[in-house]
């Protein structure tokens, strides 16, 4: 019994540690990334996160931000920025090089800030 | 373009994927609920018979585990699939490039494969351990099984990390 329990406990460890690295952001820079570009490709609220493009210059910009659910409790929703809109986004880039991804916080708007991550800095 | 690439593609651009699209922002999340509980029945039912062809609890029957454990993996195996391919419905094109997704097709495939070589044992067949040959086939069985679906469900879970 003493046995299946200290199984049971290093299984579960094992998950436990999965779920830290699910909320955590250590695929991402740690510094804080802002730019400000114009919307190419509206929010999607579908998928495990809602999503946009931004283009700054000539590079176009993932922008992964939070849940669908949340993302529209923070105001953002799918028609709230028009294509050609001029948005400011802050958040944390992708730590690939090679990907133009930034998991973000908070983007503003027409001098609205949409905080879809507010419990973090 | 790959085969694969283009059949995620495919799957994105499909009338599934534009429907769950647009089906509002728990859509997604329920859907992955749904794939999980398919996952829980499917890996919770195979532990059982697996820990059992591998010689844990001889005292129940084959047959009794057997006739418990088919028709629940069955049927998680079918709410997990029709679900999964809901999920990939969704944003396929996203997981292009993506190592865990082949990895776990694999080892579900392997898991198939394995479960139908099993069940064409005769020991399986007459439900029945037999002798020590006997035993040792049903335990590979057994534990391939079990190996395999853990290398599914933890490929399956680092989809998402990648």
């Amino acid at each position: 019994m003493k046995r299946s329990l200290a199984i049971l406990a290093a299984a579960l460890s094992v998950f436990t540690v999965t779920a830290i690295a699910h909320h955590g952001w250590n695929g991402n820079e740690g510094e804080q990334l802002e730019l400000t570009g114009v919307v190419e490709s509206p929010v999607s609220l579908a998928g495990p996160h809602a999503t946009m493009k931004i283009r700054v210059g000539e590079q176009v910009w993932d922008i992964t931000l939070a849940p669908p659910a949340r993302t529209e409790r923070a105001g953002l929703k799918e028609a709230t920025l028009p294509v050609g809109a001029r948005v400011t986004i802050s958040g944390h880039r992708n730590s690939d090089p090679k990907r133009f991804e930034v998991k973000t916080e908070r983007v503003t708007y027409n001098g609205k800030l949409y905080d879809v991550y507010p419990d973090r800095e | 373009m790959s085969a694969w690439a283009t059949w995620l593609i495919w799957i994105e651009g499909s009338a599934l994927g534009n429907a769950i699209r647009h089906a509002g922002v728990w859509a997604y999340g329920v859907i992955n609920l749904v794939h999980i509980v398919g996952i829980a029945t499917v890996f919770g039912s195979v532990l059982i018979l697996d820990l059992r062809l591998l010689g844990w609890r001889r005292e129940v029957t084959l047959e009794t585990i057997a006739s418990i454990v088919a028709p629940l993996a069955a049927t998680g195996f079918v709410v997990a699939a029709l679900s999964g391919v809901c999920l990939l419905s969704v944003n396929g094109g996203e997981y292009i490039g993506n190592p865990f997704l082949p990895i776990k097709f694999a080892a579900i495939a392997l898991a198939l494969l394995n479960a139908l070589l099993l069940s064409r044992l005769s020991a399986w067949r007459a439900k029945h351990d037999g002798d020590a040959a006997a035993r040792l086939q049903l335990a590979i069985g057994g534990g391939m099984s079990l190996l395999c679906w853990f290398i599914a469900i933890c490929a399956g879970r680092m989809i998402g990390y990648w």
